[in-house]
């Protein structure tokens, strides 16, 4: 008798989670995943940004197949344990579709739980070519991959600085490691001589030690692979220590915070990123937009989120249906154009095309586009 | 030939800076120990809050027009002490105080607990973002030159090893000399005689955990000034080291701690230098590992008979 109630209560309480899922037909929940807190806070801020704006502006022309879209931000601290957490509380709450996550290294355990469960995912940040190299049909993105970005970068340095010894450090994790080591593969295939490869914990202060020995190596340039905290306290640290070098990182360094901890020794600093959005002219009436509510459009990943969005909108609306698996086909078939260009997507779930483009970041946050 | 020599003592003196980081922070952890045989889990969170509040006062200080450098330091120095020490008396009053004479585990979790609420409780009130610092003092010598090396010593690295020093001299004077000194002795012999004898024995525990706390603050300003970045997690890593070092010279000798503390910092730089920044770590906690199974009391620890 005890058991059979415990059992009816449980079919109730599910009946009620159930209802409470589907009493809201009219809106169609947009997970927004990625690091609200933590030291790469500021890269969640840019995506939520950038993808409330794209929701509140397709609701306004009417949303989607008469739904409005709602977007609920959820936390990952940018902590791969944190966002199998989010994952499952996306999962858990029947939302279909996530924009997110931001670092590659929470985005990689994630997708493979939204994969399972046939939630469509478009991350606006994440560049590690394995996250689409698995063969998932549900996960895509709005940005670049570390294998275009390395060369990238790679080939401006074999081709335009033509540093005689060059170091390349990274962070240790799947996304510093991985645009490190597409970078050293890059510049060795030119000639370049790279003296050092090595690794750094993410999390170290002090790097006088490290500093001592690019020196003793007479080291000219500097390749980083990682994010800013790190990146800022070397390059603080090496203008500190006389230590006078250009250094290189990617997109993941690039943002105020970095200048904010290397000071002056930011103007040390070139960083690939994805082309200034903002600056287009057919971008200007959604720039202003941002202004008005105070945002700052200029963000790597502001734009990339807005896409991401708005790809999911028309999708749904092109194809009359939010039943994710059509949606992914209907992804891979479809151009989209977006404020980030005309969005054509490969099989793997990768954009077709997308350039980085390299920067001299400055002291006060600003940066100016060099090639 | 001239070069390798200079990069060795450049290593060295990178490698005595961060160990005296290092034993500035592990001071807290082994007077603790010391008197009461007890780990203060929280005390990195208090390095971390000593960071904070020195940022906060010399931000304040310098919009308040004072900006004569000596000056500002001091100031600072004192806030940053005076509200530390009173985070790490709260401390114990909170997490010790009411668990002592129990089983000795317990005040051990209760102050992982505490070192959990204060990370949050800053991260709550101050973001949990890096805030950083414009660097005050720079500068330093260069002590010798090579084929475009230079070895150079910065002030800031210059006045991280001093101040050390100076702590450390002044609290082996203060424990060898003073009448509370004696106390604090005393009542890591033996609390319930020291009690009998009419030491205040809950004074002196509170007073070891104000003098960690007044230290962990120094390291925080210090450490603050050096690398000017902080946010509410630099506390548990500035721990670990530190409580590593601490273990290493012998947990509850105040020697020991400095000792322990150079040795990580020099075993850091030099694997940094010769081998790869990667295994910095590994060869650091290593090494703590094979001292402690030659020497389970650490290096200068003496054998501790178990009291019942």
């Amino acid at each position: 008798m005890k058991r059979i109630n415990k059992t009816l209560l449980g079919l109730g309480i599910s009946a009620a989670l159930l209802s409470a899922a589907t009493v809201h037909a009219d809106t169609l929940k947009i997970a927004l995943a990625g690091p609200v807190t933590g030291d790469v806070a500021q890269y969640g801020d840019m995506q939520n940004i950038g993808a409330m704006m794209a929701i509140e502006q397709i609701n306004k022309a009417g949303g989607v197949n008469g739904m409005q879209l709602e977007g609920i931000v959820f936390d990952d601290s940018c902590d791969p344990k944190q966002a199998v957490q989010v994952a499952n509380k996306v999962v858990n709450a029947g939302i279909k579709f996530v924009v997110g996550h931001l670092c590659s290294s929470s985005t990689q355990p994630a997708s493979d739980i939204y994969e399972d469960e046939g939630i469509l995912m478009i991350t606006a940040a994440s560049t590690s070519p394995e996250i689409t190299a698995r063969g998932h049909k549900m996960i895509f993105r709005t940005i670049g991959l570390d294998s275009h970005q390395g060369p990238t970068a790679g080939n401006y340095i074999a081709d335009t600085l033509k540093p005689k010894r060059m170091a390349v450090i990274h962070d240790k994790q799947q996304y510093g490691e991985g645009i490190a080591t597409a970078v050293k593969d890059t510049v060795t295939g030119k000639g370049v001589n790279v003296v050092l490869f090595e690794g750094i914990s993410k999390g170290d202060k002090d790097f006088s030690a490290l500093i001592a020995k690019l020196q003793k190596e007479n080291v000219d340039f500097v390749y980083y692979g990682g994010y800013h905290p790190e990146l800022g306290l070397l390059l603080r640290q090496s203008l500190e220590k006389g230590f006078n070098v250009k250094f290189m990182g990617p997109e993941g360094v690039g943002n105020s915070d970095l200048s904010s901890i290397a000071g002056q020794a930011a103007e040390n600093l070139l960083v690939t990123l994805p082309p200034s959005f903002d600056t287009r002219e057919e971008n200007q009436t959604l720039v202003n937009a941002f202004k008005a509510k105070g945002q700052d459009p200029s963000g790597a990943f502001v734009l990339t989120a807005y896409s991401a969005v708005q790809v999911m909108a028309d999708a749904i609306n092109a194809s009359k249906t939010t039943d994710t698996q059509k949606l992914q086909q209907t992804l891979r078939e479809m151009a989209f154009k977006t404020p980030t260009g005309t969005i054509e997507f490969d099989a793997k779930g990768d954009l077709k095309s997308f350039d980085f483009v390299i920067y001299q970041w400055h002291q006060d946050g600003s940066k100016t586009q060099l090639k | 030939m001239l070069e390798s020599l200079l990069y060795f003592a450049q290593q060295l003196l990178n490698g005595l800076t961060m160990g005296s980081t290092y034993a500035l922070i592990a001071i807290g952890y082994t007077m603790v120990y010391g008197i009461i045989g007890m780990i203060n889990f929280a005390h990195g969170e208090i390095y971390m809050i000593g960071t904070y509040i020195s940022f906060i006062a010399i931000a304040g200080l310098m919009m308040l027009g004072i900006t004569w450098l000596p000056l500002l330091l001091l100031l600072a120095l004192l806030i940053a002490v005076v509200i530390a020490s009173t985070f790490g008396w709260a401390v114990e009053r909170v997490a010790y105080r009411p668990l002592r004479g129990g089983n000795r585990l317990i005040p051990l979790i209760s102050a992982i607990g505490m070192s959990i609420v204060l990370q949050n409780y800053v991260a709550l009130g101050q973001n949990n973002r890096d805030v950083a610092m414009p660097q005050l003092i720079q500068g330093g010598w260069i002590l010798g030159s090579d084929h475009g090396f230079d070895v150079s010593l910065s002030y800031m690295q210059l006045l991280i090893f001093v101040t050390t020093l100076i702590c450390m001299g002044l609290l082996t004077l203060f424990i060898a000399k003073s009448k509370t000194g004696r106390a604090c002795r005393a009542v890591a012999q033996d609390l319930k005689m020291a009690s009998l004898l009419g030491i205040d024995t809950n004074r002196i525990i509170s007073m070891t955990f104000v003098i960690g706390a007044a230290l962990a603050a120094v390291a925080g300003l210090l450490l603050g000034l050096y690398y000017g970045v902080a946010n509410p997690f630099i506390g548990f890593i500035a721990g670990l080291k530190a409580f590593t070092a601490a273990v290493l010279g012998g947990i509850g000798s105040i020697p020991g701690a400095m000792l322990g503390g150079l040795i990580l910092g020099i075993a850091e730089s030099m694997t940094a230098a010769y081998l790869s920044t990667e295994y910095k770590d590994v060869v650091s906690f290593g090494l703590l590992v094979v001292i402690l199974l030659f020497r389970p009391t650490g290096l200068m620890g003496k054998p501790e008979v178990e009291k019942i």
